[in-house]
C-alpha cells in the first residue's frame, strides 16, 4: 500500500493550479465571455475542457490518479458554471451508442457550452421504477419521424434547455425495460411546453414538459428502436458515481468550521460548543473513511479491474455528508438562516441558510433514491436473491 | 391520572379545529403569506371575538384567566393548519411579558391586546446573542424622568407589524449578566425606531430593529429596573411550550400525509407503503410524533402547576425533543413523497419549514440539551 503521488502527479497537480490562477475570473469580466473563453483554453490544454471523455473523442486520457487530482483542484477553485447534462450525460451516450454522424453533429456543440441539455427520464408514474414511462412515441408511416406524446416531470433547466435528450416508449407488448427509445429532441419548438415547479428552497430548476405531438426526425435516435434502456442504465451508474463530491465536501466543512468559528458563544465561539463539535468531527470522519472508499474504487480502476462493492457506497455516502454540512450550517446560522430568499440578517454565511438545507434534501432523492439505491446494492453487491415479490 | 382536557378546553379545541378547516386552505394561507401583512386581520378580529386572544390573560384584565393548557390546545391546531396571525407574538410573547410585569401598564395595554385592537411584538434577540436572553448590548440610559434606548434587534417576530414592541435593553450589568436588564414598551412608529420587516422561510414575517435615541417615560419600564431577566425567561418557557404544541401539530400532519401518500402512490407495482423499509420508517415517524407529544403533556403539566425548578428542566428536554423528533419526522416525510416532497405545491414541506423556524427560536435542539444535563 502506497497513496503517495509520483512526481508525475505532483507536476500534474501544479500545472492544473497554474492553470487556474491563470485564468480565474477578473471583477468586470463579462461572465458568458470568460466561461467560454475558459473552456476554450481548457480545450487547448488537451481535452481539459472534456476531462471525462475517452482520448478518441478528444478527452486528456488522464490516468484514475490524474482524475482525482483534478477533483480535488476544482473543489477549491471558482470554475465557470457547467451543467452536467450536456458533457456529463448525454455526451458519453452519444459517443457510445450514436452513428458517427449523430457524433459530429452534436458533440462540438456540447464540448464548446454553447447549447443546454436537459434530462427527460422521469414521469409523473415513473420516478424509482423509470421503466414504465410511457411518453409514446410512433414512428411515422413513411417512418421519417416519430411523434412524441407525454409528460415529463422533474426536468430540471427545461426551462433554458435546447435539447432533451429523452426516454421514450415505442412498444409496450413486451417487458417494461424493453421497448424504450432514446430520442433527442430540441425544445425551442411547437408542441413542449415547460412549467415551472418551484421546490422548498423556493428556487426554479425543475419543470414539467408537456410533450403534444412532437415531430422527431428518426435521426434524432441514438441507437436501435427499443434499446434505449440499456443505454440509459450505463449512464445512470456514471451519474451516480459523479453524485459523491468528496472534494467539494471536504472544502465545504473547511468553510463550516470556519463559519462555526466567527459564531461567538459567551466567552468562546460556536466550536468551542460540546455537541456541535461533536457533531462536525463525526462529520470528518466519515468523510475522511470515505475519501478512502473512493480512493480504493479509484485504485481499482487504475489497475483495469472492475469497481469493487465498495463504489456502490459512495453516492449514498457522499450525498448524505453533503446534508449533514447543509444542515450544521443552517444550524450554525442560529435563528438567522430563517431569512427568506436573498436577506442577510446576522453573519454572511448565514444566508440562505434554511434553504439550502431544504434544498440539499433533494439529494437522496433524485439520481436514484436512497431507499432503491440500497435495494440495487443489496441484490447486486450483497448477492441477496428475494424468494418473492 | 387523568389526560382528559377540561370540557371548555375540549370545546376551544374543537372551534379552533373548525376555524382551520374552513380557513386554512394552503392556498389561501400561501395568498395571505405573500400579501402584506402576511397575516388576516380580518382573521385575527375573528379570534378576538371567539375569545382565544383571551385565554392566558387574568379576568381583572378582561382575560379568560387560562394556563398554558388552554394556549397548548390553541397552538397544537395552529400547527396543524399553519396559521400565520401573530399569536405567539402578541398573545404569548408581547402579551406575556407585559402580564407578568403586571401594574398599571398591563391594566392599559391588556385590554386592548385581548380585544384585538392593538399587537405585540416581543423584541429580545441581537446580531451577536444566538439563543442566550441574558446576552444584551441594547442599552437604556436615564434621562431625566425615561430612559432613552439604543441598540440592534434581530429577528423580532411579528415585530414590522406590531404597534408596540416589549424591548429588553441593559439598564446596568455586563452584556451577558443576567442582572441589570430591563424591558420597555416601546411605540413601534416612536421616533429613532427603525424597522425593516422581512418573510421567513415559514411564510411568517420578522424585522430587524435600530433604534437610535428612543425616548420612553419612567412609566414603560415593565416590572422592576434591572429585573427583565426573570420576565423574559418566564415568557420563553410558555413560547417553548406554545411553540412545541405548535410543531406537535404540525408533526402530526407529516406522518400522517406521508401514511397517506405512500398507500396512493405505485412504484414498481405496488403501492410504496407495500415495502418495509419505508413501513418502518413510517412507525419511527409515529414513535416520535407520540413521544413529543407525551414530553409536550408533561412540561405543559408541570408548568401549569407551577413547580418551575421541575417545569424548566423538563422545558428543555422538551425544546431538544421537539427539535430532533420535528426535523426527523420532516426530512422523512419530504424522503418518502420523493420529489413530490420536494415542492411548495404539497403541504408537507410547509410543516417541515415551520418546524425548522421553530428548532431555530428559543435555542435549537443542542442548545437545550445542553441546558438539560447541566
Ligand atoms: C431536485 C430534483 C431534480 C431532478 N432532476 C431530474 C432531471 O433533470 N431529469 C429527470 O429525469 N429526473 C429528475 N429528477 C427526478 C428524480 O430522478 C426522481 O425524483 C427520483 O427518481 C425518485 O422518483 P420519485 O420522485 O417519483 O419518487 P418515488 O419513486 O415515488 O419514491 C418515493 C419514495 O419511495 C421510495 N421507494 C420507491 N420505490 C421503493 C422500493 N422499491 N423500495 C423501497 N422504497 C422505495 C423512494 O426511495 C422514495 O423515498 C429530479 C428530482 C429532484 C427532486
Ligand atoms: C434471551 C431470550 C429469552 C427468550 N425467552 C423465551 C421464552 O421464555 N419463551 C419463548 O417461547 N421464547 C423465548 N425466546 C424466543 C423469542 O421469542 C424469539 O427469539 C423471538 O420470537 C424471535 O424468534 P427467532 O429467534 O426465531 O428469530 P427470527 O424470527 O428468525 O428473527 C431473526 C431476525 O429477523 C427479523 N424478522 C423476522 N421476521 C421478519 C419480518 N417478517 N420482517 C422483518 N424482519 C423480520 C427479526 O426481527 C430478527 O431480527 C427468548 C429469546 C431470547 C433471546
Amino acid at each position: 500500500m502506497d497513496i503517495e503521488l509520483s512526481s508525475e502527479d505532483l507536476a500534474f497537480r501544479d500545472e492544473v493550479r497554474q492553470f487556474f490562477k491563470d485564468n480565474a475570473y477578473k471583477p468586470g469580466d463579462d461572465y458568458n465571455q470568460w466561461r467560454l473563453d475558459w473552456f476554450k483554453k481548457a480545450r487547448e490544454k488537451g481535452g481539459w475542457d472534456v476531462p471525462k471523455w475517452p482520448k478518441d473523442f478528444g478527452g486528456p486520457g488522464w490516468t484514475p490518479t490524474q482524475h482525482y487530482i483534478w477533483e480535488q483542484e476544482t473543489a477549491r477553485a471558482t470554475l465557470p458554471w457547467d451543467m452536467p447534462f450536456g458533457v456529463g450525460m448525454v455526451a458519453p451516450i452519444i459517443m457510445g451508442y450514436g452513428n458517427e454522424e449523430q457524433q459530429q453533429r452534436f458533440l462540438p456543440d456540447i464540448r464548446a457550452r454553447t447549447v443546454n441539455w436537459c434530462q427527460g427520464y422521469s414521469e409523473p408514474g415513473a420516478g424509482s421504477d423509470l421503466a414504465s414511462l410511457k411518453t409514446k412515441a410512433v414512428l411515422s408511416e413513411d417512418g421519417s419521424h416519430y411523434v412524441v406524446n407525454g409528460q415529463k416531470i422533474w426536468t430540471t433547466a427545461a426551462h433554458i434547455a435546447d435539447w432533451m435528450f429523452c426516454l421514450t416508449r415505442t412498444d409496450d407488448s413486451g417487458k417494461k425495460q424493453e421497448g424504450i427509445t432514446f430520442l433527442l429532441i430540441p425544445m425551442k419548438q411547437e408542441g413542449i411546453e415547460v412549467k415551472p415547479i418551484i421546490t422548498l428552497g423556493g428556487n426554479h430548476t425543475v419543470n414539467t414538459v408537456y410533450l403534444t405531438d412532437v415531430k422527431v426526425p428518426v435521426e434524432n435516435r441514438i441507437g436501435e428502436e427499443g434499446k434505449g434502456w440499456t443505454y440509459a442504465k450505463g449512464l445512470l451508474q456514471h451519474e451516480r458515481t459523479g453524485l459523491a463530491g468528496l472534494s467539494r465536501s471536504l472544502v465545504a466543512l473547511e468553510g463550516l468550521k470556519e463559519n462555526a468559528r466567527s459564531v461567538t458563544r459567551g466567552n468562546g465561539t460556536l466550536m468551542d460548543d460540546g455537541s456541535f463539535r461533536a457533531k462536525v468531527a463525526e462529520l470528518e470522519v466519515d468523510l475522511l473513511a470515505a475519501e478512502y472508499t473512493e480512493l480504493r474504487s479509484l485504485a481499482s480502476a487504475q489497475a483495469g479491474a472492475a469497481p469493487g462493492p465498495e463504489s456502490s457506497i459512495l453516492k449514498l455516502k457522499g450525498t448524505e455528508i453533503q446534508q449533514r454540512i447543509q444542515k450544521l450550517t443552517m444550524e450554525a446560522g442560529g435563528v438567522f438562516s430563517a431569512a427568506w430568499g436573498d436577506k442577510s440578517v446576522g453573519p454572511k454565511f448565514a444566508r440562505g441558510g434554511m434553504a439550502g438545507y431544504l434544498a440539499s434534501r433533494a439529494y437522496t432523492i433524485y439520481g436514484g433514491a436512497s431507499e432503491v439505491q440500497k435495494d440495487v446494492i443489496a441484490k447486486n453487491v450483497l448477492g441477496i436473491k428475494r424468494s418473492s415479490k | 391520572m387523568n389526560f382528559e382536557l377540561s370540557d371548555e378546553q375540549k370545546l376551544i379545541g374543537e372551534s379552533v379545529e373548525r376555524f382551520v378547516q374552513d380557513n386554512y386552505e394552503l392556498e389561501t394561507r400561501r395568498k395571505l403569506a405573500e400579501q402584506d401583512p402576511g397575516f388576516s386581520r380580518d382573521y385575527w378580529a375573528q379570534m378576538a371575538e371567539l375569545g382565544w386572544l383571551a385565554l392566558p390573560f387574568a379576568e381583572e384584565h378582561g382575560g379568560f384567566g387560562g394556563n398554558q393548557i388552554d394556549t397548548m390546545v390553541v397552538m397544537e391546531q395552529f400547527g396543524k393548519g399553519l396559521v400565520l396571525e401573530p399569536y405567539l407574538a402578541s398573545i404569548v410573547m408581547g402579551g406575556g411579558a407585559v402580564k407578568r410585569a403586571g401594574g398599571d401598564l398591563a391594566a392599559e395595554v391588556l385590554p386592548k391586546v385581548i380585544d384585538g385592537s392593538r399587537q405585540l411584538a416581543l423584541a429580545y434577540a441581537e446580531p451577536q446573542s444566538r439563543f442566550d436572553l441574558h446576552d444584551v448590548t441594547t442599552t437604556a440610559k436615564q434621562d431625566g424622568d425615561g430612559y432613552v434606548l439604543n441598540g440592534h434587534k434581530s429577528m423580532v417576530l411579528h415585530g414590522a407589524t406590531a404597534d408596540q414592541i416589549v424591548v429588553s435593553a441593559r439598564t446596568g450589568g455586563g452584556q451577558i449578566d443576567t442582572d441589570g436588564i430591563s424591558l420597555f414598551l416601546i411605540d413601534a412608529d416612536a421616533d429613532g425606531v427603525k424597522r425593516d420587516g422581512f418573510p421567513t422561510v415559514d411564510g411568517l414575517r420578522a424585522c430587524e430593529i435600530e433604534l437610535k435615541d428612543v425616548r420612553v417615560g419612567a412609566d414603560r419600564l415593565l416590572g422592576e429596573a434591572g429585573k427583565g431577566f426573570e420576565i423574559l425567561s418566564a415568557v420563553a418557557n410558555d413560547a417553548i411550550l406554545a411553540l412545541a404544541a405548535e410543531a406537535v401539530g404540525a408533526m402530526e400532519r407529516l406522518y400522517k400525509d406521508t401514511v397517506e401518500y405512500t398507500q396512493e402512490r405505485v412504484q414498481f407495482d405496488h403501492p410504496l407503503s407495500d415495502f418495509q423499509v419505508l413501513q418502518h420508517r413510517m412507525v419511527d415517524m409515529f414513535m416520535e410524533y407520540e413521544q413529543s407529544k407525551s414530553l409536550l403533556y408533561r412540561a405543559t403539566l408541570e408548568a401549569a402547576q407551577g413547580d418551575a425548578e421541575t417545569a424548566q428542566r423538563t422545558i428543555h428536554a422538551l425544546k431538544h425533543l421537539i427539535g430532533r423528533n420535528g426535523i426527523f419526522i420532516g426530512e422523512n416525510a419530504v424522503q418518502l413523497h420523493g420529489g413530490m416532497g420536494m415542492t411548495e405545491e404539497l403541504a408537507i414541506g410547509h410543516y417541515f419549514k415551520r418546524i425548522l423556524v421553530i428548532d431555530s427560536q428559543f435555542g435549537n435542539a443542542d442548545y437545550h440539551l445542553e441546558k438539560f444535563a447541566a
